[in-house]
């Protein structure tokens, strides 16, 4: 069923070592593929290493083991500039992604000319064109960074992004640091780049609602490793590992007005330097059984068998749980 | 190819609501810069002190080595504007070309450390690893030394007059600024923009050019206008010490050493190159300022 | 009515900026009653944290409280001056949004917590750990004479949040203002941090004003809201209400373009346009620009908040055509 990949994840693992402490393993074992025009969330609390995972992607961290594939073809950090420029990357900060020396024809001009990718004569159209990709108006080429709002500045940062024509991009974060209203616009921005563009889009973010209104599947990560992988839908209306489920308990809603979450989950997460034995969320899962303890679930599909990752022909469609418990742990 | 704006319903009144009348053609450090009084003030105090220095060969009035010594230490009179030193050269005339010479000599000789602080201390910041290591002990040493006991050292190793102190100057001031600049380096080097310059694939050169040394040079400015200050009070420090420059080469340091001798009595022979200085650290100070203010990124 | 915990007049707060002054907050009143929680809402540089800090007497150098009554329990704190800490101890706590930087690096946390019972209560040192442990113990951290003894970057975000609530209760005030303290925080977390408020304002009759740029955080922890634009209060009334049936424009416009679990993912409509610049605010109504409901009159004249029945107050001229046409926008 699935089309070629653009982008492959086979078994990464990044470790990083820690003086004194021994070695954090941010990603420990993970698998995933994107479709060309694909849009997969990353989803995950802080130290899950979502934000790990799209920085190898780009090239900006070397992988530990395992590889990255773009087109089939194993890209590590060193890569050709037609690889670095497919996969690009929209950072989550607005106040320091843009340099605040250059204005912003500047910094699309730069990159347009030095990757020669358009006539000279032609390059302050192209940047015209790009601006108009994001909603902006060509006046804002001779504006510096800090006369333009958040959102704005996320545009422009989406823009230079844009530039070097890229087939994927890797959005860390890209509505977190905006306020409210401005999100949705960003979001709407993204899904129309993929429409228009054809881009294949890896949502990072904590937020299950930013995820869930941009991502055709979703990943949901928990200390190095994917905890449930599914469709959209399916994840959010039938969500079958006990991470998810918590998260989605915990997340705020406007439907519960009056009632405060139960907050199901107590204490902090471990550390990713001293791992839990059998499965990593065996020590905060509500519903851990003794067998928890011991195995370390793999990541399977919920319902009967199927192939599991990373099988070459596995369904993308699939929806996965690491849990020994996923084929019961319904509609909890 | 489509300007259509995307991504917003009614998003057409985002772009004409916010960028009314914020997006200005005129570079902002410019327009800064106008409105700063440290800047201003700082700047018209040396341009002064300056002209007056480049105007030396026109203004003076007699040359400076002239000596005459039938009128020596004469009171200021219209003849000799500030009066005549203790070997009838004329006070005015002496005090344009130090000056000229003094204000040279400070700009100059910082030029070299700064440069060479600047491109060690960037190279450290951004490719860190083991020659930031080497670099960074380097730097430990030479600041664990006083200052002014490694540059007497050295101007008495290599040789006094103007030569040994350019060579002194070199060789140790070049760390402060080889330590700011890393700190910065180390910093930006980290932010967004620079992670992003290099996965749009531009060249570590180009990088560095730039995205980070706009962003880290500017505290080196800053601080090369006290150092300024600095290098023209060593040199006057040299010269008590008869390690500084060599007469008959005017100078306001050996000014006011000369004048010494005769402060109950003929006061302004040391004071007035003593203001003189004092002035030149007043402007370079406020000139600082302004910069420090004026180049900070909003 | 009774004492209230917390009452605020007209609160104004100007700012200098580039030699020019504006009104950052613009005529704020609010009221709490005891054990009763109110949440204040707006996108960022609307002033509502600048609100808190004026009430706590913390305003930044530039900022200057140029009219306004704050009283708490029926006595009048001083804005500005001398006494302006001192007057607030015993009433008034206050929580930060970044843990990392609220807290003392070099302080243990039982010293830091301990701090006012010594200092202000007076307690012997013995006393003021006791009670330094027993408030670790109320706000739910787990071993707490370990914790007594360690520093704030040994804990994570979730339990130096608690620490600094529990450092803001230890000169036992009776109301806490919390300045957005659970935006840095994961969702896991953030609904065990909410849920802490809520069982402290039950144990403890805490009155709560909690500033937040999320409705539905305000929809799970406080019984009224304050909606705020651009320096000045929009709408006013119980939170269940104003969410099931708002009666302003720009509220209806934050609920309009929230991306939230519970609305539907091609549901939300941002709001056009963007915050004015408050050096320039247009004229009339702030918010006339944007809004969907603009006529000629909204930029003729202030609008002031005016009582919108049944204890709703709305800032819109055009208020009745809403409450009769019953907008349902709000809460699915």
């Amino acid at each position: 069923m699935s089309p070629e990949p653009l982008i492959e994840v086979r078994d990464l693992s990044i470790q990083f070592p820690v003086k004194g402490y021994g070695v954090v393993r941010a990603v420990d074992g993970v698998s995933l593929r994107l479709a060309p025009g694909e849009i997969v969330g990353l989803v995950g609390e802080s130290g899950c290493g979502k934000t790990t995972i799209g920085r190898c992607i780009t090239g900006e961290l070397a992988a530990t083991q395992g590889e990255v594939l773009l087109d089939g073809k194993v890209v590590g950090r060193r890569r050709s500039s037609a690889v670095r420029r497919s996969i690009q990357m929209v950072y989550q900060d607005p106040a320091t992604s843009l340099n605040p020396r250059l204005s912003v024809r500047q910094v699309l001009a730069e990159l347009l000319r030095v990757h020669r990718l358009v006539p000279r004569a032609d390059v302050e159209d192209r940047c015209r064109e790009l601006l108009g990709y994001v909603g902006l108006p060509p006046r804002a080429l001779d504006g510096y960074p800090h006369q333009f709002s958040g959102g704005q500045r996320q545009r422009i940062a989406i823009a230079r992004a844009l530039a070097v024509e890229p087939r994927m991009l890797v959005a860390d974060e890209p509505v977190s640091a905006l306020d409210v209203s401005v999100q949705a616009t960003i979001l709407a921005l993204f899904s129309e780049l993929r429409e228009r563009l054809g881009l294949a889009i890896l949502l990072i973010s904590h937020n299950l609602a930013v995820v869930r209104h941009l991502s055709d599947r979703v990943e949901v990560m928990y200390l190095g490793r994917i905890a449930e992988a599914a469709p959209r839908d399916a994840l959010f209306g039938d969500p079958r590992a006990p991470y998810t489920q918590v998260l989605l308990k915990s997340a705020p809603r406007l439907s519960q007005v009056g009632r405060t979450p139960e907050a199901p989950l107590k204490g902090d997460p471990p550390s990713a330097i001293d791992i839990p034995s059998g499965c990593r969320f065996h020590t905060r899962c509500p519903w851990a059984e003794a067998v928890c303890d011991t195995d370390d679930p793999r990541l399977l599909p919920v319902d009967g068998s199927g192939p599991q990752r990373p099988a070459a022909d596995s369904d993308t469609n699939a929806h996965l749980a690491a849990c020994h418990f996923r084929a019961e742990r319904r509609g909890a | 190819m489509s300007t259509r704006p995307v991504g917003s319903t009614e998003g057409g009144g985002d772009q004409a609501v916010a960028l009314e009348g914020l997006v200005v053609r005129s570079h902002p450090m410019l327009r800064k810069a106008a409105h700063n009084r440290s800047l201003i003030a700082g700047a018209t105090i040396l341009g002064i002190l300056i002209t007056l220095a480049v105007l030396a060969p026109w203004i003076d009035r007699y040359p400076p080595l002239e000596q005459n010594l039938t009128e020596i230490l004469q009171t200021p009179s219209w003849a000799h504007w500030l009066g005549t030193d203790q070997l009838g050269r004329d006070v005015w005339s002496r005090l344009l070309w130090a000056g000229r010479f003094d204000l040279a000599t400070g700009f100059i000789v910082v030029l070299i450390p700064i440069t060479i602080g600047t491109i060690i201390g960037t190279l450290a910041g951004y490719y860190k690893g083991w020659p930031d290591t080497v670099l960074s002990r380097i730097i430990d040493i030479v600041m664990a030394f006083p200052y002014y006991v490694l540059i007497i050292t050295l101007v008495f190793a290599v040789g006094k007059g103007i030569r040994g102190i350019f060579i002194a100057f070199a060789l140790t001031d070049w760390v402060t600024y080889a330590r700011t600049v890393r700190s910065s380096t180390l910093v930006i080097g980290r932010l967004g923009w620079s992670a992003a310059a290099k996965g749009g694939g531009l060249s570590d050169v180009r990088i560095l050019g730039r995205h980070i040394l706009p962003n880290t040079i500017t505290q080196a400015i800053v601080y090369a206008t006290s150092d300024i200050v600095y290098v023209i009070l060593a040199v006057v420090t040299l010269g008590y010490l008869g390690l500084g420059i060599q007469a008959p080469q005017p100078d306001w340091g050996s000014m006011i050493f000369d004048g010494q001798a005769f402060m109950t009595t003929k006061w302004w022979l040391s004071t007035i190159p003593g203001l003189c200085v004092v002035l030149t650290g007043i402007g370079l100070s406020l000139l600082g300022d302004g910069l420090a203010d004026v180049l900070r990124p909003e | 009515m009774s004492n209230p915990a917390l009452q605020v007049e007209g609160l104004v707060v100007e700012i200098m900026r580039d030699r020019e002054r504006f009104r950052a907050v613009d005529g704020v009143s609010l009221t709490v009653e005891l054990g009763k929680s109110i949440g204040l809402v707006g996108e960022s540089g609307c002033g509502k944290s600048l609100t808190l800090r004026a009430i706590m007497g913390l305003l930044p150098e530039r900022a200057v409280v140029s009219a306004g009554r704050v009283t708490a329990a029926g006595a009048d704190l001083p804005l500005a001056g001398k006494r302006v800490a001192a007057a607030r101890r015993g009433r008034l706590g206050m929580i930060f949004q970044d843990p990392g930087t609220a807290l003392d690096p070099v302080m243990t946390c039982g010293y830091q917590i301990a701090e006012a019972p010594r200092r202000v209560l007076g307690m012997s040192r013995s006393r003021a750990d006791a009670r330094a442990l027993e408030l670790l113990r109320l706000v739910g951290i787990p071993d707490a004479e370990r914790r007594m003894r360690s520093y704030p970057h040994e804990l994570s975000g979730g339990t130096r949040q608690r620490v600094m609530i529990a450092i803001a209760l230890s000169s036992e005030p009776k109301v806490l203002l919390c300045d957005e303290p659970t935006t840095a925080l994961d969702v896991t977390i953030q609904a065990q941090i909410l849920r802490l408020l809520v069982d402290l304002q039950e144990e403890m009759g805490l009155s709560i004003v909690f500033v937040t740029h999320e409705l539905a955080l305000v929809g799970e922890l406080c019984q009224d809201v304050r909606v705020m634009y651009a320096g000045r209060l929009v709408e006013s009334g119980r939170t269940a209400d104003v969410l099931a049936r708002p009666l302003h424009p720009y509220t209806i416009g934050l609920l309009r373009s929230a991306v939230d679990l519970d609305v539907d993912v091609s549901a939300p409509v941002p709001i056009p346009g963007s915050l004015p610049d408050p050096l320039n605010r247009p004229a009339g109504c702030a918010f006339h620009p944007r809004c969907f409901l603009a006529r000629p009159g909204c930029e003729t004249a202030d609008v002031p908040l005016a009582p919108a029945g049944e204890g709703r107050a709305s800032a819109c001229l055009y208020v009745d055509e809403l409450v009769k046409e019953g907008l349902e926008v709000g809460v699915p």
